[in-house]
Formats: C-alpha cells, structure tokens, sequence
C-alpha cells in the first residue's frame, strides 16, 4: 500500500516537473529578441545606398520593429564618419546614401565597413552590426551572333587603383518581369570565371516586350559577403512587340467608365428624363399661366 | 362622409382648418425634436469619427440606415396609390385620405434621400455622384428618380393645396397671423376661377398621370440596387415586383394609421368616417394578401432548390439567427393584419390602427431582413476575418438616427398638420355640393 502511495507521488511529481519544463520553454519560445539586419546596395554603379532592416525574433518567426533609430557610420563609430541617422518604417526599414561630405574617405580605400547602431529603446536593445564590402563595378554587354544571342557579366573588384576580374561572385541574370527575374538562361544562377566573367546563352525568345519590343536585361548580385548587392540593368529589343489590346475596354458596355455608356442605355434614359423633367417644366409653365390669369383678373 | 350634408360650409371650413397644437400635440413635438436631437448628435459623432462609430464593417456595409432608406421609399409610395391612383380610377371616397397620403409621401421620401447621405458617412462626396457618376450603375438610377419623384410629389401637394391655401388666406381672423404671409406667398394668386381651375385640374390629372410610372420605377430601381447583384436573397426576377407590392402595403398600412391619429387628434370623425375605414381596410388587405403571394413566390421557389448559398441565407431566417425577427414580420406584417382585416368587426377604426401599426413595423423588420442577413455571407468570405465582421447589430449612433429619420420624417406630417389642413377643405366642400 505504501509502495503504490509513493509510485503515485513519484507519478505526480514526474508530471508536475514535465508540465513545468513545457511552461518554460513555451515561456522562451515567446521571447522578442530583437535583429537588426545591414546590407550594402549599388545599382548601375551609380551612387551606392544601405538599407536597414529592424526586426522581433519572436519564437521561430521575424516580425518588423517600426520606429527604431539608427545611426549607420563608415569606417569607425566616430562622429565625424556619421553617415546618418535612420528611423526604420512600418516594416522595419529604413535606407541612406552615402553623403558627398564623406567622399573623402568613401575614395580612400578600396573596403569599407558599414557601422549600425540602434539607439536603445524599452524592448529594443542596443544593437551593433558591420557589413564590410569591396568596392565594386558591374557591367553587363549582349552580342548576338547570327540567330544566337548572349549576355556577358563582367564584376571587377577594386584594388588599390586597379580594377581586377571579381571570380566566384554568384548572381542572377535575366530578364525583369513583375515580381523577379526571368532566368535568361536554364540556370538559376550563374558564375564569374577568372576573368570576372559570367556568359549565359539567351534562350528566351518570343518574351513580350514594351511597344516596340524591348525587354530589360538584369544582373543582379545577392547578399554577396565581399560585395554587397549589386545590380545592372540593360534594354535590349530582343522581345516581341507588344500592343494592349484596348478594344474590350473601348467597347460601350455596362461596365466600361462613364464615357463609354451603351448608346441604347443613354437614349433610353435621356428618353425617360426628357419626358418626365419636360413634362414637369410644362406643369410649372401651367402654374405661372395661372398667376398671369390672376393679375389680368386683378388689372 | 354622409353626415356632412347636414352642415354648413362654415361648419365644415372651420372643422378643417389647421388648429394649433394641444397639449398632447406640443408634448408629441417636444418628444419628435427630442429623438431628432439625439440623432443629430448620433450624426455629429459619425462625421467627427467616421463611419466607424456604426457597427457596418466589411461584410455588413449596408445596415440599417439602408433598411430605413428602403423603408422611406417604400412608404413614399403611398402618394401615388391613394391620390394618383384612386383618382384615376374615380374613387369616390378618398378625399380625407388624399392630402395624409401627399403628406406622408413628401416626408418620406425627403428622409429617404437624407437618410442616404448619412450612410455615405461623407457628405461633401455626395456632388461626386453627379460628376462622376456613371449612367449604367442603378445606384444613379436611383438618385434621378428619387430627385424627380421628391418633386413631383411636392408639386402635387402644392397644386392640390392652392384652393385650402385661399381659404385659409380668407380664414385669417381665426387662423391668426403666424402662417399669413406664408399663405399668401404660396398662393395669393389664386382666386379659384373656372379659367384657373381648369388649368389646375390639368394639372392635377398629368402630374397624376406621370406619378405612377414615377413611383414604380422609384421602388423598381430601389429593388435593382440588389437584384442586380448575385447574392443569395437578393438575386431575384421577382424582386421590383415584390418591392412595389410591399411598399403598397406599408403605405397603405401607413395612411390607416395617420387617419386614425388625425381622426382622434383633430376630431374628425365626421370626415373620416368608418366607412372610409372599411374601404382602406379591403384596400389593405388586398395589398397584404399581394404581398404574401410575392412573399411566397420570394422564398418557396429557392427553398424548393435550396443552392447552397440560398440554403445557407434561407436556413438563417427560417430557423437560424434571424428566424425570430423573419417570422415576426411575416406574421406581423402580414398575416396577423390579413386575419383582422377579413371580418367586417376588423375593420373598425380601433382594429384597423392596430393592423395599420403591425402592418409598418411589420414592414420595417422586413427591409432590415432584405439588406443584413446576405450580407452576412459573401460568396468569397476573408481569410481570419475578425468575430465582428460576422455579426451585425447596429451601434447606438446607428439607433439614434435610425430613429432620428423616422422622427423626423413624422415631425414634417406634424408640422404640415399644423399649417395646413389634414383633409382638403375645397374638396369635401366640392363633394358636398355635388351631393346637394
């Protein structure tokens, strides 16, 4: 009877510490870390930008942290490198360009890093985090060869004051549609070889295009770790001629906009309004006779 | 009507003339402005905070300031069946009921347009609709008919008023002054010669003539704004039909009980008499059995094929959440008035109020009816829509000028009691002369 007593408590206290152990870690799986995230963009080697990203680590799940002051500097933290201060959106983001007063030391060196801060809130920690780049060129070329067509990708790395072939950087090349990129070729992605070159085939053809049947190229390098995000465009006429069909929604119909009523509709309702408001515009005349007919009785 | 031969045309003018308020008439005002007051605070607070005071949400985008609207135009209706219709048709004894049914039209259908804009929830959008506006949508159907049916009605009123507004400018002894200048201003000019009263009487009889085709349309288009949509309860053929029958039977229902108030009111029982009773209760009971069969027709046939949308909206009312107020106003509204309205003891002045009040309350939960409950269920319903969007019942600013409307609309029949006269003097007095 004892034994059965204490197998019974011992059954109880097993439970009691699983259930507690469960609370405890669904009790961590519900913290809010917060994440701050730092990336480098150049688009078109034109002037390069950085892009902030604040988020909650909420169990196994990035939520956005809005409204959370950053301060992005180049080089070092110090005052006289600040790049500038950011306030991350609704959706935890914010961007800045580099300003011309630090130009100076953007051209002093080939690599940079990228300092942020974020100011400490409440729930949001202080937060630090770099992104070290090498400055980068990206071009993009296309040579059509008799019926065969190809884009050529060309990364160059600076280095001292030498431009030198980027290898091994993975990136995309395609074409834009909405919503991403068309891979050009039958890869996903592609390459650089050693001579900073990444060549693909194009073998999308009949893609529509614009009017006159241009399509943009893209190349786009992501998230590389010594690069950055970089990104080239090109429009080339390889697409087919692409003319909206406005024809449905010239049509006269009920549901095109006002100025396209259906002739039937609009005579029938000029008709009835006609009718009616010129049959009570004739009434009121009746009424003004009356009156006339008052003061003729009265003179 | 009978009794009248034995007296006098100044007994009769002086019976009809607009009398000032009693007590009981300035405490029924006070009460009016009162409930007008809340809802024009309720209507303050929807402007100030935006239409989210109201319980309206995404699924329920037309509550009950839509019901109330349908209500209003429904009611309106009335003009046209007692003063077009039984003209044409040479009724005999509907001269007491005509200006109530005028009277009743024209405030109605004021507070249908009004109502209208307290639902756009912005008022200064309204000129959009004319700039804007497309002629294939019958929402801008509506706006013309509801304009020129609102005009007609009141030229009607006016033109029939022109002969009392002469009596009562001869009657300034005993009226007093507070309305004089308002009489003469409205129709001095009028003397009542045979040149004048012919033009009048054409008048009378085109604006007559063009009313009808008017207020058909006006609640035809009214039953577009839904039937012209694919949604289970509304997407029907019957649907002018049904709403045309209905708004007979609420005005109808309507005018019954403004005869029975004006009636005790102003102590017009030699002019409104039982036997007017008794013919506005065959009237009603027509119209109520009508009604029923469009009802029938409304519900049987998709409840015989029960598609499952249909079943979903059908099943709500006959035995769902709504099941309670549909079968009150099935029963209320229509059967209950039918069984008191066939025997003879029913349609007495007291019985025939007491349908005449189930009739229009009856009347105002089934426009509630028509608009919520298919609202409710949207062919694509949202993903993690919140509970609230899933049930409505009105907010209290909803309520307030819910209400506020229908006082209002009540306020301009006692304010036009007040100035001028509930039953035509120069009518009844024509007719008795006739008689004589």
């Amino acid at each position: 009877m004892r034994m059965k007593r204490f197998k019974i408590n011992r059954s109880w206290f097993l439970f009691l510490a699983l259930l507690i152990s469960c609370a405890a870690i669904s009790q961590d799986s519900i913290i809010r870390t917060p994440s701050l995230i730092l990336r480098y963009f150049c688009s078109d080697n034109k002037v390069p930008y950085l892009f902030v990203q604040s988020k909650w680590k909420v169990g196994k799940k990035y939520e956005p942290a809005k409204g959370i002051v950053v301060k992005l500097y180049l080089d070092n933290d110090s005052g006289s490198n600040l790049l500038g201060k950011v306030t991350t959106n609704e959706d935890g983001d914010a961007k800045a360009i580099i300003p011309p007063t630090l130009k100076p030391v953007w051209d002093n060196s080939e690599t940079h890093t990228f300092i942020g801060i974020s100011e400490a809130t409440k729930e949001f920690d202080e937060t630090r985090i770099e992104a070290a780049i090498t400055k980068t060129k990206i071009t993009i070329d296309t040579l059509t060869d008799g019926e065969t067509r190809s884009i050529t990708v060309n990364v160059s790395a600076l280095n001292g004051t030498d431009w030198v072939p980027a290898k091994d950087v993975e990136m995309k090349i395609g074409i834009s549609r909405l919503g991403g990129i068309l891979s050009a070729g039958d890869e996903d992605t592609y390459t650089t070889d050693s001579t900073g070159n990444a060549i693909v085939e194009f073998k999308k053809d009949s893609l529509p295009g614009d009017v006159k049947g241009n399509i943009v190229l893209v190349a786009r390098v992501e998230d590389n770790d010594q690069y950055g995000n970089l990104q080239i465009e090109k429009t080339v006429p390889w697409g087919v001629s692409f003319t909206p069909d406005n024809t449905f929604f010239n049509q006269r119909t009920l549901w095109s906009t006002r100025f396209r009523t259906p002739a039937w509709l609009l005579f029938m309702a000029y008709s009835i309004v006609i009718g009616v408001w010129g049959t009570i515009v004739y009434l009121v005349l009746q009424i003004v006779k009356i009156k006339k007919l008052s003061k003729n009785t009265t003179t | 009507m009978e009794k009248l031969t034995s007296l006098t045309t100044e007994q009769i003018t002086r019976d009809l003339l607009p009398q000032k308020f009693g007590r009981r008439g300035k405490i029924w005002t006070g009460i009016l402005i009162l409930i007008c007051l809340v809802g024009a605070f309720a209507y303050y607070r929807q402007l100030k905070n935006g239409l989210v005071v109201t319980h309206m949400r995404d699924y329920v985008s037309w509550g009950i300031y839509i019901s109330n609207f349908v209500f209003f135009v429904a009611i309106s209706l009335v003009g046209s069946l007692i003063t077009a219709i039984f003209r044409l048709a040479n009724v005999p004894w509907r001269t007491p009921l005509t200006r109530i049914s005028e009277m009743i039209a024209v405030s109605a259908i004021t507070f249908a347009a009004l109502i209208i804009i307290v639902d756009m929830g912005r008022p200064e959008r309204l000129l959009n609709l004319f700039i804007h506006g497309r002629l294939q949508s019958p929402i801008i159907w509506d706006v013309i008919v509801i304009g020129t049916y609102f005009c007609i009605s009141l030229f009607l009123l006016y033109v029939t008023l022109l002969p009392d507004i002469r009596i009562m400018i001869k009657a300034k002894e005993t009226l007093g002054k507070p309305f004089s200048k308002l009489y003469r201003w409205l129709g001095s000019f009028w003397n009542g010669e045979a040149n004048q009263e012919k033009i009048r009487d054409r008048v009378i009889t085109i604006l007559c003539i063009i009313i009808i085709p008017v207020a058909f349309c006006i609640h035809t288009v009214t039953s577009w704004l839904f039937a012209t949509t694919y949604r289970p309860g509304w997407d029907s053929t019957n649907f002018g039909a049904y709403f045309v029958s209905g708004a007979f039977l609420v005005g109808a229902g309507a005018v019954v009980v403004a005869m029975y108030i004006f009636r005790r009111a102003y102590h017009l029982e030699k002019y409104i008499t039982d036997r007017h009773f008794d013919k506005m209760g065959r009237v009603l009971v027509l119209l109520a059995l009508l009604y029923l069969y469009f009802n029938v027709n409304e519900y049987l046939v998709p409840a015989f094929k029960m598609k499952k949308p249909e079943a979903v909206h059908l099943t709500q009312l006959f035995a769902g959440d709504f099941a309670p107020l549909f079968w009150f106003a099935i029963l209320v509204g229509m059967i209950i008035p039918i069984f008191i309205l066939v025997f003879k003891k029913g349609r007495r002045p007291l019985p025939m109020f007491v349908a005449g009040v189930m009739v229009v309350v009856g009347a105002w939960f089934k426009r509630y009816l028509i608009v919520t409950p298919t609202l409710l269920h949207p062919f694509l319903p949202m993903q993690n829509v919140p509970e609230s969007y899933r049930h409505y019942f009105p907010s209290w600013e909803e309520w307030a000028i819910a209400m506020g409307s229908l006082a209002g609309a009540l306020l301009i029949i006692t304010f036009f009691a007040r100035v001028f006269p509930v039953v035509s003097i120069y009518k009844t007095l024509t007719d008795e002369n006739e008689k004589v």
